[in-house]
């Protein structure tokens, strides 16, 4: 422990006497610890705390996935109610599905986001209600089920914390409702649930394996694992895909951890891909001080030879290098601690609230002990992997021919050449991956961006609103509701125009589903080749206000109505898709496969719009005209001539004289609803391109500390070579050609590394390609030429020695 | 071979061939030597000959390409790195041309750096340590730095380190090498005192003047000895 003390205070002393060699270095380790720890802290946060329950692992979700794609599938209730009866593996297993509701009748209308679930979900979850009770079994009855639970923020926003709320009737959707519990403060799953009501199955929905919209849930029984579990369901699923083909056999089922399955596939993908990259910047300010310390040590030969003359073993001799390299890895990990929070403190303020309520675990992202854990664990790691090399190959050294006079030690001067060359060319193939990473992220981002400027979405205000089925039974008060919103909202002045759709491009989080459609006269031959479109419902002025153009045929016009023949307009990749040799107006679609759905007319062909992000392709779109079939759930869109958000308390008092009762939600510019859509995207981009910066500085100072450090050993051999007639012209190809050379071979090993990467974003992305110019040559020819600014500084250096002075320099 | 009969080193048909990019280079050939305890012997000849290289296996820097060596009676030739290091650590107290004091380090620090690595505690450390500075008249200069200190103070602190472990001999490359005159007469003056108080010594010198301080001076020519003579009365 003594000589521990003495080498930590000797290192101490080394770091101090080369202290600008230490702040670069332990700026260097700052970055890359600091990366890492941001990361890892928000890593932890999605992956392994995205649920706010104890006892998590013991809870599992069973859903349903199809090839190519990457969004997981709910059940349809048939399906659940038999897990639910057959299932042993499990204590209880439980459901739920997405909803929203109106709340009213007590205060100010709103749009609450609420869950249907099963009367055991909280059981299933092993919470109860702080306030109150759980729901009762026989309220998941038809008829029944006229309860709700508040989350704890409604209960403190709404009813502010009213501890007698118990009892208390709310309308939601204009029906009655009794408030019997209230749950504890955080808990809001799914993430951000408001409300919970109580789910009922009739008799029609007790055999429906068609409509999925049940997300399940199990409680393991103890001593059964997850494996076990996972093998009987897969059985269960097999059975029913055998009896009923039709409506599983494209269908796999998963059974995965809570955690992971909150957490999310998508977002588990790119934190990985985060942390992989951060993971990258690291091991290049490793090897950045891995050449500082190769250097420092280097000019430290005889002092070690001493050493080891005096009795200091090879390990006492590395071990004293390394201390002195973990000290500075430590020390870099303190600044990198005040660089994570920077960093977290930067990425959680920028992201909008509306969206980070839906990040599984974004707001537990925070500096905990974990952190400070993997902060520590990896500066160890960090001053290993620098020191560890350096002090090898210094150990190694030829003490008798050191400690001689003129000796230096440069015995393994060859090798340590090379095992720097080495981790220069290591540098540049990690920065290329990572810009290339960084590059194609940004330019997807960026093609998102574009995508959506033909809407001139700034200037665009939206709003959602559902027509509650007490109020707007009949499609002809849905119609007339819509009719007289329009003409009204269209009123206002500086407002171009008005009007209506399902879903706007980027509405609800880009998370639009296709449905079902027929064709006539061309039956299905398998079920698992079923048609599918984007369905929407629109006012016949939507295309022009989003300027969306037609190709063929015509737009949707007002005597479009219920009284009329049924028609459609198609998107030109449904028209390709379906009707790919022929022209597809005059042909008849139908919604679904029901009889009772009337056909439709094709009359026109239009441009495709981009709905979502993760949307690689463009998705065939089928429109209809509202007044044949008017929606509940509505986006209303204005076309303003300035700031949208200057019309919203005009809107407003439009609603209020047409339905004082409705609320309206989600009011936002459409400009806003695509940005935080993308935002998540924008997050990984911005944090990439940040990262691939850094990796670009720190391979160039990797690049510069080893050219300039050679020049400095070269410093006699330059003498000579001037000496002997060399020019200036010569020195400089000299020491350039060396750096870029290293350059050269790890942008030749880095580029299919970085290929590889490409082809796996690109699948993902829309708007990258595999084979993208800009990241293949130009992101090559920036690093190439930040390499050669960073050899031709010590060029420089290197022509100014003057001959006689390095002749005698020795 | 046992250390009664008085004899600390001995060295049977001693050689050191270095090979470098397919030369070989024969640094010492047949190599006999024997040193007793108490003695103090120095190794001459011109530049080249061998001298360091021969210093270098007595004080097992280095290792013999063929040969012999034994070392208080135990046979040292065929040592591995981490054994020759901790006999080295304990029997052989080295003091160089160019002090090869740690500039990083204190007097007191530069001097404790055998101890250190042989594990003494810091109590018997400290007391050694001042012991071996009062020897060499340095513990005035506990707490300085070595570039604070004039070449001959450096090689008295480098005196110091050699004699703090208590070695059974004193390996001394070229002492006064990096001094003037009279700091080296200074530097000579206190090796003889240590040898008048039991110390065995081998001394590589090019310096006529201080070869003769050493009761046998063994010469070097080529890589082999090639004349040894006796001082009569040296050091006394």
């Amino acid at each position: 422990m003594d000589t521990v003390r003495q080498d930590v205070r000797y290192a101490l002393r080394m770091l101090w006497k080369h202290r600008f060699a230490t702040f670069v270095c332990a700026g260097a380790l700052a970055l890359g610890i600091g990366a890492n720890t941001a990361i890892f802290s928000m890593a932890e946060a999605f992956l392994l705390h995205p649920v706010p329950l104890e006892d998590v692992n013991r809870i599992v979700a069973m859903v349903d996935s199809q090839p190519q794609r990457v969004e997981n599938s709910p059940v349809a209730p048939a399906t659940y109610l038999e897990w639910q009866s057959q299932a042993n593996s499990f204590e209880q297993v439980g459901a739920y599905a997405w909803d929203g509701v109106n709340f009213t009748g007590d205060t100010t209308p709103q749009k609450i986001q609420d869950f249907l679930v099963t009367t055991n979900f909280f059981s299933v979850l092993g919470v109860q209600p702080q306030l109150g009770r759980d729901f009762l079994a026989e309220e998941g009855q038809p008829g029944r089920n006229q309860e709700l639970i508040l989350s704890h923020g409604l209960w403190e926003r709404r009813y502010a914390s009213d501890p007698k709320i118990l009892g208390k009737t709310v309308k939601v959707n204009g029906k009655p409702f009794t408030i019997v519990g209230v749950m504890a403060k955080g808990f809001d799953y799914p993430m951000s649930a408001e409300a919970w009501l109580p789910m009922a199955f009739d008799a029609k929905a007790r055999v429906d394996r068609e409509h999925r919209q049940l997300w399940v849930l199990g409680r393991l029984k103890p001593k059964v694992s997850i494996v076990q579990a996972k093998a009987e369901m897969l059985t269960l699923a097999r059975r029913q895909a055998d009896a009923f083909p039709d409506f599983y056999k494209s269908f796999q089922l998963r059974v995965l951890p809570l955690g992971e399955y909150t957490a999310g596939d998508l977002n588990r993908q790119y934190t990985l891909l985060l942390l992989g990259a951060v993971a990258f910047v690291l091991l290049i300010a490793c090897a950045d001080v891995a050449n500082v310390q190769f250097a420092r040590v280097s000019g430290r030969q005889k002092e070690l030879a001493v050493r080891t003359a005096m009795g200091a073993s090879r390990s006492r001799i590395v071990r004293q290098l390394l201390i002195e390299s973990v000290m500075l890895s430590l020390f870099g990990a303190v600044i990198g601690l005040f660089v994570a929070q920077w960093a977290l403190t930067l990425i959680l303020s920028h992201m909008p609230p509306d969206i980070a309520r839906y990040v599984a675990g974004w707001k537990t992202i925070h500096l905990d002990l974990g952190a400070f854990l993997f902060t520590f664990v990896i500066a160890l790691a960090s001053g290993i992997i620098s020191g560890i090399a350096p002090s090898l190959m210094s150990s190694r050294a030829n003490i008798s021919e050191t400690l001689k006079e003129s000796g230096r030690g440069a015995s393994s001067g060859r090798a340590r050449h090379r095992l720097r060359g080495a981790l220069v060319i290591a540098e540049v193939a990690l920065s290329l991956i990572l810009l290339v990473g960084a590059g194609l992220l940004v330019k997807g981002f960026h093609a998102l961006l574009s995508v959506n400027q033909r809407y001139h979405p700034e200037t665009l205000l939206t709003l959602n609103l559902d027509l509650p089925d007490v109020q707007y039974p009949q499609k002809s008060a849905r119609a007339a509701f819509h009719d007289q919103l329009l003409a009204s909202l269209a009123t206002i002045p500086r407002v171009q125009s008005a009007a209506m759709a399902t879903a706007v491009p980027y509405s609800n989080g880009g998370g639009i589903s296709g449905d079902g459609f027929s064709i006539e006269n061309r039956p299905l031959e398998k079920r698992e080749e079923a048609r599918s479109a984007i369905m929407e419902t629109i006012s016949p002025n939507y295309f022009a206000l989003m300027n969306i153009g037609l190709r063929d045929g015509r737009v949707f016009a007002d005597s479009d109505a219920d009284n009329t023949q049924p028609v459609a307009v198609i998107s030109g990749s449904l028209a390709r898709r379906y009707f790919p040799d022929e022209n597809p107006l005059g042909k008849k679609v139908r919604v679904g496969d029901d009889d009772s759905n009337p056909w439709l007319t094709v009359v026109g062909v239009v441009d495709d719009v981009h709905y979502n992000w993760l949307q690689k392709n463009d998705v065939p779109t089928l429109y209809r005209p509202y007044r044949q079939n008017p929606p509940r759930y509505t986006t209303v869109v204005l076309r303003t001539d300035g700031d949208p958000l200057a019309f919203v308390s005009a809107v407003r008092s439009k609603f209020a004289a047409i339905d004082s009762e409705l609320p309206i939600y989600e009011v936002k510019s459409l400009d806003v609803v695509i940005n935080e859509s993308i935002v998540g995207i924008a997050y990984v981009a911005a944090m990439m391109a940040a990262i691939g910066v850094i990796a670009l500085v720190l391979a160039s100072v990797g690049v510069y500390g080893v050219m300039s450090y050679s020049v400095s050993e070269r410093t006699h051999e330059m003498g000579i070579r001037m000496a002997m007639g060399a020019t200036a012209a010569a020195i400089h190809r000299l020491i350039i050609g060396n750096g870029m050379l290293l350059t050269a071979i790890g942008i030749a090993i880095g580029l299919p590394l970085a290929f590889g990467l490409a082809r796996a974003l690109s699948s993902l992305l829309f708007g990258v390609s595999a084979a993208d110019p800009f990241a293949f040559i130009g992101l090559p020819l920036i690093l190439a030429s930040v390499a050669a600014l960073a050899s031709y500084l010590p060029a420089r250096r290197a022509v100014r020695v003057d001959p006689l002075t390095a002749l005698r320099y020795e | 071979m046992t250390e009664s009969n008085g004899i600390l080193i001995k060295m049977e048909g001693v050689k050191k061939v270095f090979y470098t990019d397919e030369v070989e280079t024969h640094a010492l050939s047949e190599i006999h030597l024997e040193i007793l305890k108490g003695q103090y012997i120095s190794i001459a000849g011109p530049s080249g000959c061998g001298k360091s290289t021969l210093l270098s296996i007595l004080g097992l820097l280095d290792s013999p390409t063929d040969g012999n060596y034994w070392l208080n009676g135990q046979p040292v030739s065929k040592l591995t790195i981490s054994e020759r290091t901790r006999i080295r650590n304990r029997e052989i107290g080295f003091i160089f041309q160019a002090f090869n004091l740690i500039g990083d380090l204190t007097v007191y620090e530069n001097v404790e750096l055998p101890l250190t690595y042989r594990g003494t505690g810091a109590a018997e450390r400290k007391q050694k340590v001042q012991h071996a500075l009062e020897r060499v008249g340095m513990a005035h200069r506990l707490r300085h730095y070595p570039s604070q200190l004039s070449g001959g103070q450096q090689q008295r602190v480098a005196v110091a380190r050699a004699l703090v472990g208590d070695p059974l001999i004193l390996m001394a490359d070229e002492p006064t090498g990096n001094l003037d005159s009279k700091n080296g007469e200074a530097v000579m003056e206190l090796l003889r005192d240590l040898h008048r108080n039991g110390a065995t010594i081998c001394m590589v010198t090019h310096d006529e003047r201080y070869a003769h301080f050493a009761e046998r001076n063994i010469h070097l020519f080529d890589g082999r000895i090639v004349d040894e003579t006796r001082e009569v009365g040296a050091s006394a």
